[in-house]
């Protein structure tokens, strides 16, 4: 029954390892979820070759939305920006290892839609981000 | 309501009648009262009592719980419901692993966001009780948040 508890999610939740801010930073972004109120911010450093070398989130949540945060940044370290792009919502489920509801779906790919508005420089983090 | 119907278009009528709707609420208002001949059959007095009684059950059991916090008056001030936080896990978690065990209760604001901000919360989780609410119900609710505490622990 506790299959969307995992020990991973509750693991990343309580004791996250890319919480916190960059500064300096080359891309920062942030968003809340307006239903539940959870709100990420995500920082980033690029280097010259495009490729992400630092990346941290700050923000607060449920633990589907802070775990998600926290694997997500855990995978684009290293990664090429263009990668970064490509990511999309079944990434993130593979990434937690569970099924979700339509609810909690938002709040595990909010993250992901923050990184992607960041990324692109958009205003805001729109659904068709993760698509 | 309309002016005139056709087989392929219509004309709706002046204003304000347009926006009036044509069939009433014929089947709401037949199960309106099926629903007070149901509720004076049990009796309004019993109903009240019983709520009463199941909300105070429930706030007692759920103060004697470590990190629950209760949002809201007394048993004798409020309907059926109790709002309350669990140090340390997310209201919405809370709802999600209770759901799990078949425990409904709400997470969220519940139209109240700007009390919630007042509190300096994110939102509470809600469980509510009425007339087919049982005591053995609301001690599973118990059970069910020391779960999510081991769980979160």
């Amino acid at each position: 029954m506790d299959d969307l508890y995992r020990e991973v999610i509750i693991e990343h939740y309580k004791n996250p390892s890319y919480r916190g801010k960059l500064d300096p930073h080359d891309i920062s972004f942030a968003d809340n979820n307006p239903l539940c109120g959870d709100h990420i911010q995500i920082d980033l450093r690029v280097d010259a070759n495009g490729v992400v070398s630092e990346a941290r989130f700050d923000g607060h949540g449920c633990a589907i939305s802070q775990a998600s945060a926290d694997l997500l940044m855990e995978t684009i370290i290293g990664k090429p920006l263009d990668e970064v792009k490509k990511l999309n919502k079944q990434d993130i489920l593979e990434m937690l290892g569970i099924d979700l509801g339509p609810v909690r779906l938002k709040c595990a790919l909010l993250s992901l839609k923050v990184l992607k508005a960041g990324v692109y420089g958009l205003g805001e983090a729109g659904d068709d981000l993760v698509e | 309501m309309i002016k005139e119907v056709k087989l392929r278009s219509f004309r709706p009528n002046t204003l304000p009648h347009k926006f009036e709707a044509g069939t009433p609420a014929i089947a709401e208002a037949v199960g309106f009262g099926a629903a007070v001949d149901y509720l004076t059959q049990v009796g309004m007095k019993d109903i009240a009592a019983h709520e009463h009684e199941i909300t105070e059950y429930a706030l007692d059991r759920l103060e004697e719980i470590p990190g629950v916090k209760l949002f809201g008056p007394s048993a004798d001030k409020k309907g059926g419901v109790a709002a309350f936080t669990l140090e340390g896990v997310h209201p919405h978690d809370v709802a999600q692993i209770l759901d799990q065990d078949g425990i409904a209760v709400r997470a969220g604001h519940h139209c109240a966001q700007p009390l919630h901000e007042k509190f300096g919360i994110p939102a509470t989780s809600r469980a509510s009780f009425y007339l087919y609410s049982t005591k053995e119900e609301v001690d599973m609710l118990v059970k069910g948040l020391y779960k999510v505490k081991e769980m979160f622990g």
